[in-house]
C-alpha cells in the first residue's frame, strides 16, 4: 500500500498556495490523515502535493461575541484542548474528541475534515448546525460560502481545484442557546454510523425559538434536518416533543448510505437516536445557561 | 519428582506455577525483536501481487510488457510462467482440489493472485502492477454454500463435477433410537459467521535461492519449519534436504500462519527467476483478501434430545460449511470438534453430519478453536434453548448434566477421551466469583427502570495437544497418511554449567522461551535466568509441529522432561564416578549434585567442565560432552477404526472452562456494554499463570469479536467487502472488559507435570456466554439469538416500539 | 517550485539525519529501511491499527500516514529511542512489570501512545486510558495487561 509517484512543494503563505494550485494539477496536503491514506490505497492520485503545514496564518482561533473563526490549518487536537473554545462552541469540541484517535487528531486539521467531506466526517454537521460559513481563497481572492452551499455531493464540495479552504466560521449559540453533538458508532469508538449536532435557542418562555440540526452518516453529505427545524419553532422542549422532532429529523431522508456496517434502515434508526440525544443535551445546556 | 530408588532432584523454588517475568519481553518493549519484514539481505528485492477483481473468471490474456519495462523491475510472472519454476501447492486433502500460488487458467475468488512482480522496492513493484493488463471472461459466481449446492450451479473446480467436495454423517451410538425415546427435542437453526485471524503482522517470506548449490533458504513466519516444510519441496522445486527454513519471531498467528506455501511460493518463484533474494510481505489488503486463513462459515440444524427432567440423551448436528475456493486442510475444522462434541455433558450418542461446499471465496484455514469454538457455541445454544423451553434455570440444567469428577478418564461417544476434570467445581467457582445472585437482583432493578441487563453462563471444553489423525480420519477406510505430531528440545549444559536449550518452533506470542526455562529449572534445579534459549533452522532441526492446537506447553513439558532425564543420567554417572558414591545417595538440588549426608558435592559447572575438558575424569567409555535431545510424541493416542465409528483417542488432553458474563444492552442502538466478566479455566497444571491469563484474556477478546463485530463479508458478486481494518472490525480497548480469571487445576494423568494446553480456551468459551448474556438482556422482547455476530440491527429491530 | 526529490533533515532518537527521498516515501519506511529502525511496525498501512505510531515533536503520529517530507525539521522518537544507557524508559518498565505484551508487534505503538497520554494527563482513569488507547489495536492480549501497565506507569511517575 504505497503511493504512486507525485511531485511536492511546500508553501508558507496563502498567496503562495493559491499560486501553486493554479492550473488545477495540485492538491492540498494539510494533515494528510485522509489524503495520505487514500494515496497509499491508490484510491486517489495526485500530480503535485502542496504541503501547507507551514502556512501559519491559517492556524488561528478567534472567539468573538457572536462568531468563532477558525483557520483551516487548526489541528483537531488543538481544538480539543482549547478551554475558551469549549465554552464558546461546546459541540465542536465534543465532536473533535470523537474524531479517530489521538495520533490522527494531532495531525488532522479542521479544514481537512471539512474539505474531505466524507458522509461520516464529524465537523460538517457541526458547521451546518452553527449556521456555518466556509471561506475559500482562490486566484480571484476570498469568497465566503454558507456551509449549506459548500457540501455538494459525496466527498464533493464547492471548493474549486484552484481554491483553498482558509477559514471556517461558526455562529455561537445565544445567551439562551445550547449545542451538543452525538454520534453512534459500531464499537465504543470509530466512524459514526449516524450522528447529529443540534443547536437550539430558547425564547424567554423557555420554548424553542430556533433549532438547527446537522446530520452525518445519513446522506451522501452532511445535511440539515429542515423538517424538524421547522416543526420545532414555538414548542416546549420536553421529552415527548424532543422525541417527535427526532423522528421528524430522519423521516424525509431518502438517500441514506448503506454498507457492511449498517443498512440505510439501521442508520435511520440510529440517526433518530443521535438527534434525540443531541437535542436533549442541547436543551439541557440552554436551560442551564 | 522423587522416586524411591536412584538419585533425586529437588529445588527450593517451585518453578512450575511461578509467574516468572517473560524472557521474551525485554526485546519486545525495546523493539529489538526481529519479524520477517525486518530482515535485510544484500540485494533484496520486493514483491507485490496483482489480484483479481473478479470472484470467478477465466483469465483470457495477461500483458506484462509495460510492467517488465518499468525501471527497477526485475521480473514479472503470471501463473503459467511461474510453473516453470514452482509447482502446485501441496494440500492435505484427498480430493483433487488443485491450487497454485498464482492462478492458472482461472481465478476462483476475489483477490486471487494473477501476476507477481519483483522490484527494487515495494513502491516500484506496486507501480508495475498498475501497468499489467488482464483480460478476464467472467463466470457465474458461486456466492455462498447454498448457491454452491444448487442444481446447475457453476463449478468452482470443473474436475470435481460438483461443489460439494465432502459429505459424511459421523454417527456414534444409536442416535435415532435415543431421539425416538426422548421426551423432548430442542431444535435450533444456528449460523456462525466467517471470521479471520487478522493478526497485526501479516504473512510474509524472504526467500534466497542459490542456483550454484541448489539450496534455498526461507525466512518466513510460517509454522511448518521442522514439521512439514519438506512438504513444500515439490512446490518450490528444491530437494527437501536443500530447503532450510529459519525460525522467526511472529507477530501473532492464531492458526493463520501454519502453512504459507502460497506466500513462500511467490517469493520462491521470484527468487529463482531473478537470482536475488526476494521478500513478499502481505500488506493488510493482501492479508484480508487472500491469506487462506478464513474460518468456519457454517449453517447448522442442531437438535438436543432430552428427558422431561432435563437429562440430555442425544445430539444431532447437521452442518453445511462454506470452505471457499480451495480445500487445503480438508475438513479439519469439522473433525476437530469430534474431540469434544458432547461438551462437558453426559450425552451418550451423537451424529455430526457435515457437508463441505466450495465457493468463490478465499479458502478456510484454521482459526483459534479450529472449529470446536463453533460447536461449543452450538451446543451451549441448545442447552440454553432447552432451559428456556423447559422453563428451568440454565445453570441448574447444566449442573444436572455435567460429567461428574469421578468419571475420568472419560470416553466420549466419538472415541476420544477427556483425561481429567472437575466441571461442577469450575462452575461453582465461576458463579461464586461472579456473585450471580447480586446480578440477578440488579437485572430486575434495571428492568423496572427500562434498562436491559443480561447474564450468560457457558460451560465448555478446550481440547489441547492435537494428534495427526484429525487431518485424515474423515477419509473413511483410508490408511493413515501421517501419524506424527512431535515436539523436540535439545539441551546442552556447557563447560561452566550454563544451559542452552534449542527449540524448533517459531515464537507466536506465546511464551515458549519462558515456559521452557521454567520447565528446565524444575527438572534440573537451576534458576531460569541461567537458561538461554535459541531456535534452530531446519537444516539442524528436530521434529517440531510447533504452536497451534494449544499444544506447546504440554509438548515442551514432555520434551524437556525427556531431554533432562538423559542429561541427569549422565550428570549422576559423572558425579557418582568422581565422588565415589552410589547413585542412590546422590541428590541434584539447586544446581548442585551432592552425596546425601556428606559435604561431597559437584556443581553443574564442575560436571560441565569434566564433561568437556576432563575426559580422564569421566567413567570409562563415556562420550565427552553434555548434551541431549528428546523428541516427545503426544502421550496417549490411538488410531481410529476402519469405519470411523470409533475415532480413537486423538485429542485426549482436555481443558475446560466456565464463563459468566453480565452485559447491559442499549435497545435503541444495539450496543453492548460489559458489566462483569468472570472466566474460570482448568488447564491442569499451569506452568506460568500470568502468561496463561494473558492468553485467556486475549482469547476472550477474540471471542467478543466474533460475537459482536467480526465477519468476513462477501456480496452477491463475490466481492470481499471487509478487506481493511475499517471494515473487518476488531475489538478495541474500550470494547473489551476487565476479565477476572481464575484457574482450577486438575492435572492430566498423562502429561509431564500434569500440564494441559490453554491457548485457545478464551476464544472457545466466550461466544456462547456473550450470546446468552445479550439474549437474556433482551428476554423481555422475546429475543432469540441464532446468528453471530449479533448485529445492531437485530437488537434495534427487536426492541423497536411497534 | 515543486520537486520529485527532496532532502529531508530530521532528528531521530536524538541523532540528526539527512535523507534523500522521493516525496511519496512514507516516514515509516524511511525509519525502518533508510535508518534501520525496525522497531516500528506496519500493521495496516492505513492509519487504523496504530502499530506504526511514533512521537513527532512530542505528539503521537501514524508514521504510515506521514510522508517523510512532512517530517522535515521534526524531532522523532521511536521505540529504539525510549531506553537510555541507564535503562529502559519508565513506561517500558511498566509494560514489562505488567506483562503487557505477547507477540510484541503492537507494543511500540502502544508505548508511544502511552508516553503521550501520560504527558497530557498524569493520572488518567481506566476509562480515559481505554479511550486514549482505542486507536491502538492489539490482537493478542485483550488489553487488560496493557491498561494495567499504563496505570502502573502513572503511579510510578507520582
Amino acid at each position: 500500500m504505497k503511493p504512486a509517484p507525485f511531485r511536492y512543494q511546500r508553501t508558507t503563505t496563502v498567496d503562495e498556495t493559491v499560486a501553486a494550485l493554479a492550473g488545477g494539477r495540485a492538491r492540498v496536503l494539510a494533515g494528510g490523515q485522509s489524503l495520505v491514506a487514500e494515496l497509499c490505497a491508490r484510491t486517489t492520485s495526485a500530480e503535485v502535493l502542496v504541503d501547507i503545514a507551514g502556512v501559519t496564518e491559517l492556524d488561528h482561533v478567534a472567539v468573538d461575541a457572536d462568531v468563532v473563526r477558525i483557520g483551516a490549518l487548526r489541528r483537531i487536537a488543538a481544538l480539543e484542548d482549547d478551554a475558551e473554545l469549549a465554552a464558546a462552541l461546546p459541540a465542536l469540541v465534543e465532536c473533535a474528541g470523537r474524531i479517530a484517535h489521538p495520533a490522527v487528531r494531532n495531525r488532522g486539521t479542521i479544514g481537512g475534515n471539512v474539505a474531505h467531506a466524507d458522509p461520516a466526517s464529524a465537523v460538517p454537521p457541526v458547521l451546518l448546525a452553527h449556521d456555518g460559513e466556509v471561506v475559500l481563497t482562490g486566484p480571484g481572492g476570498a469568497r465566503v460560502l454558507a456551509a449549506d452551499a459548500f457540501f455538494t455531493g459525496l466527498r464533493t464540495t464547492a471548493c474549486g481545484p484552484d481554491e483553498l479552504v482558509t477559514e471556517l466560521r461558526f455562529r455561537r449559540p445565544g445567551p439562551r442557546g445550547g449545542a451538543a453533538f452525538h454520534e453512534v458508532s459500531r464499537r465504543a469508538r470509530g466512524w459514526g454510523l449516524a450522528g447529529a449536532c443540534a443547536v437550539v435557542e430558547l425564547d424567554e418562555g423557555g420554548r424553542i425559538a430556533e433549532l438547527r440540526i446537522g446530520l452525518l452518516g445519513l446522506a451522501p453529505t452532511a445535511v440539515r434536518a429542515e423538517r424538524a427545524e421547522g416543526a420545532a419553532v414555538g414548542r416546549a422542549p420536553e421529552a415527548e416533543a424532543i422525541a417527535a422532532l427526532a423522528a421528524d429529523a430522519v423521516a424525509d431522508l431518502d438517500d441514506i448510505p448503506g454498507d457492511v456496517h449498517a443498512s440505510p434502515a439501521l442508520r435511520r434508526s440510529l440517526g433518530r437516536v443521535a438527534v434525540r440525544r443531541a437535542l436533549a443535551e442541547a436543551v439541557r445546556r440552554a436551560e442551564g445557561s | 519428582m522423587t522416586t524411591t530408588t536412584g538419585p533425586t532432584t529437588g529445588h527450593s523454588t517451585a518453578w512450575v506455577g511461578a509467574d516468572l517475568p517473560r524472557k521474551e519481553d525485554p526485546a519486545l518493549v525495546r523493539g529489538s525483536i526481529a519479524y520477517v519484514d525486518d530482515l535485510r539481505l544484500p540485494g533484496l528485492l520486493h514483491a507485490a501481487v496483482l489480484r483479481s477483481p473478479h470472484a470467478h473468471a477465466r483469465i483470457v490474456a495477461i500483458d506484462t510488457t509495460a510492467a517488465k519495462a518499468l525501471p527497477g523491475v526485475h521480473a514479472v510472472l503470471t501463473g503459467p510462467e511461474s510453473l516453470e519454476v514452482i509447482g502446485p501447492l501441496a494440500r492435505f486433502c484427498a480430493e483433487e482440489v488443485v491450487e497454485h500460488a498464482i492462478a492458472v487458467e482461472k481465478v476462483r475468488y476475489f483477490g486471487e493472485a494473477v501476476a507477481v512482480v519483483a522490484a527494487e522496492s515495494r513502491y516500484i513493484a506496486e507501480d508495475a502492477l498498475a501497468l499489467i493488463t488482464v483480460e478476464y471472461a467472467p463466470l457465474p459466481v458461486v456466492a455462498d454454500a447454498e448457491a454452491g449446492m444448487a442444481e446447475g450451479a457453476a463449478l468452482v473446480h470443473e474436475n470435481l463435477g460438483s461443489n460439494v467436495v465432502y459429505q459424511h454423517a459421523f454417527t456414534f451410538g444409536d442416535v435415532d433410537a435415543e431421539f425416538a425415546a426422548a421426551d423432548r427435542v430442542v431444535r435450533r437453526e444456528l449460523r456462525w459467521p466467517r471470521a479471520t485471524a487478522a493478526p497485526l503482522e501479516t504473512n510474509g517470506a524472504v526467500v534466497r535461492f542459490d542456483a550454484a548449490s541448489g539450496r534455498m533458504d526461507v525466512w518466513s513466519n510460517t509454522n511448518l519449519l521442522n514439521f512439514g516444510a519438506w512438504v513444500m519441496s515439490a512446490t518450490l522445486g528444491v530437494a527437501p534436504h536443500m530447503l532450510n527454513f529459519h525460525p522467526l519471531s511472529v507477530g501473532g498467528s492464531f492458526g493463520s500462519k501454519h502453512f504459507l506455501a502460497k506466500q513462500i511460493g511467490i517469493a520462491g518463484a521470484l527468487a529463482k527467476v531473478t537470482g536475488r533474494p526476494v521478500k513478499f510481505m502481505e500488506d493488510r489488503a493482501d492479508n484480508l483478501l487472500a491469506s487462506d486463513a478464513q474460518a468456519p462459515d457454517r449453517a447448522h440444524v442442531a437438535e438436543l434430545a432430552l428427558d422431561a427432567d432435563g437429562t440430555f440423551r442425544s445430539l444431532r448436528i447437521k452442518v453445511v460449511d462454506d470452505y471457499g475456493a480451495y480445500f487445503l486442510l480438508a475438513i479439519a475444522g469439522n473433525t476437530n470438534p469430534l474431540s469434544q462434541i458432547v461438551g462437558p455433558y453426559r450425552i451418550g450418542s451423537v451424529t455430526y453430519d457435515v457437508t463441505a461446499v466450495l465457493t468463490n471465496k478465499n479458502q478456510q484455514g484454521v482459526l483459534r478453536g479450529a472449529g470446536s469454538d463453533v460447536t461449543n457455541w452450538v451446543l451451549e445454544r441448545l442447552v440454553d434453548a432447552a432451559a428456556d423451553e423447559l422453563g428451568v434455570d440454565p445453570v441448574e440444567l447444566r449442573q444436572r448434566n455435567l460429567i461428574p469428577p469421578d468419571a475420568f478418564p472419560y470416553k466420549i461417544p466419538t472415541g476420544n477421551f477427556y483425561d481429567s476434570g472437575d466441571y461442577p467445581a469450575v462452575l461453582a467457582r465461576a458463579l461464586e466469583l461472579a456473585d450471580l445472585d447480586r446480578w440477578r437482583a440488579e437485572q430486575e432493578r434495571a428492568r423496572a427502570e427500562g434498562r436491559y441487563i443480561g447474564i450468560g453462563v457457558a460451560c465448555a471444553q478446550q481440547r489441547s495437544t492435537y494428534y495427526a489423525s484429525e487431518f485424515w480420519f474423515h477419509n473413511i477406510g483410508a490408511p493413515a497418511p501421517f501419524t506424527t505430531t512431535a515436539e523436540s528440545v535439545r539441551m546442552r549444559i556447557g563447560p561452566t554449567g550454563g544451559i542452552t536449550a534449542t527449540l524448533f518452533a517459531p515464537f507466536w506470542g506465546n511464551s515458549q522461551e519462558t515456559v521452557t526455562a521454567q520447565l528446565i529449572a524444575a527438572e534440573l534445579g537451576v534458576d531460569p535466568a541461567e537458561v538461554a534459549i535459541d531456535l534452530a533452522p531446519t537444516m539442524h532441526g528436530l521434529p517440531s509441529a510447533g504452536p497451534g492446537g494449544s499444544r506447546m506447553t504440554v509438548m515442551l513439558s514432555g520434551a524437556v522432561a525427556g531431554a533432562s532425564k538423559k542429561l541427569k543420567d549422565k550428570i549422576f554417572e559423572i558425579a557418582a564416578h568422581q565422588l565415589e558414591a552410589s547413585l542412590d545417595d546422590l541428590e541434584l538440588r539447586d544446581g548442585v549434585v551432592s552425596v546425601q549426608g556428606t559435604d561431597a558435592s559437584m556443581s553443574l559447572a564442575d560436571i560441565g567442565m569434566a564433561a568437556y575438558w576432563q575426559k580422564a575424569s569421566l567413567p570409562d567409555g563415556m562420550e565427552s560432552g553434555l548434551e541431549a535431545s528428546f523428541t516427545y510424541d503426544p502421550p496417549f493416542f490411538t488410531l481410529p477404526n476402519a469405519d470411523r465409528t470409533d475415532l480413537g483417542a486423538f485429542y485426549p488432553i482436555v481443558g475446560h472452562g466456565c464463563h459468566v458474563v453480565v452485559v447491559e444492552v442499549d435497545p435503541e442502538t444495539g450496543q453492548v456494554e460489559f458489566l462483569k466478566y468472570v472466566a474460570v479455566h482448568d488447564h491442569g497444571t499451569v506452568v506460568n499463570p500470568r502468561s496463561l491469563e494473558g492468553q485467556v484474556r486475549g482469547g476472550i477478546a477474540q471471542g467478543i469479536g466474533v460475537a459482536l463485530y467480526e465477519r468476513v463479508a462477501y456480496d452477491a458478486e463475490g466481492r470481499n467487502l471487509t478487506a481493511s481494518y475499517d471494515e473487518y472490525l476488531l475489538p478495541g480497548a474500550p470494547d473489551v472488559p476487565r476479565v477476572e480469571v481464575a484457574f482450577l487445576q486438575t492435572p492430566s494423568p498423562w502429561t509431564a507435570h500434569g500440564v494441559k494446553g490453554g491457548g485457545e480456551g478464551g476464544r472457545m468459551i466466550a461466544p456462547p456466554a456473550v450470546t446468552r448474556a445479550v439474549e437474556d438482556a433482551l428476554a423481555p422482547f422475546g429475543a432469540r439469538i441464532d446468528e453471530l455476530p449479533i448485529a445492531m440491527e437485530t437488537i434495534v429491530g427487536l426492541c423497536a416500539p411497534s | 517550485m515543486d520537486t520529485d526529490f527532496a532532502v529531508v533533515e530530521l532528528t531521530v532518537n536524538g541523532i540528526g539525519h539527512r535523507v534523500g527521498v522521493e516525496p511519496r516515501r512514507l516516514l515509516v519506511d524511511v525509519l525502518r529501511e533508510d535508518l534501520g529502525l525496525t522497531g516500528t511496525n506496519v500493521g495496516c498501512g492505513q492509519g487504523v491499527c496504530g502499530s506504526c505510531t511514533v512521537l513527532v515533536d512530542g505528539a503521537s503520529a501514524r508514521s504510515c500516514l506521514m510522508l517523510a517530507v512532512q517530517a522535515h525539521g521534526a524531532d522523532v522518537v521511536t521505540v529504539e529511542g525510549m531506553a537510555t544507557a541507564a535503562g529502559v524508559h519508565p513506561v517500558q518498565q511498566a509494560f514489562l512489570d505488567a506483562q503487557a505484551q505477547q507477540c510484541g508487534f503492537c507494543t511500540p505503538g502502544f508505548l508511544a501512545t502511552t508516553v503521550e497520554l501520560l504527558d497530557r494527563n498524569a493520572k488518567p482513569s481506566e476509562a480515559e486510558i481505554r479511550a486514549a488507547l482505542a486507536g491502538n489495536t492489539c490482537r493478542c492480549t485483550g488489553y487488560q495487561h496493557i491498561v494495567d501497565a499504563v496505570v502502573r506507569a502513572s503511579e510510578a511517575a507520582s
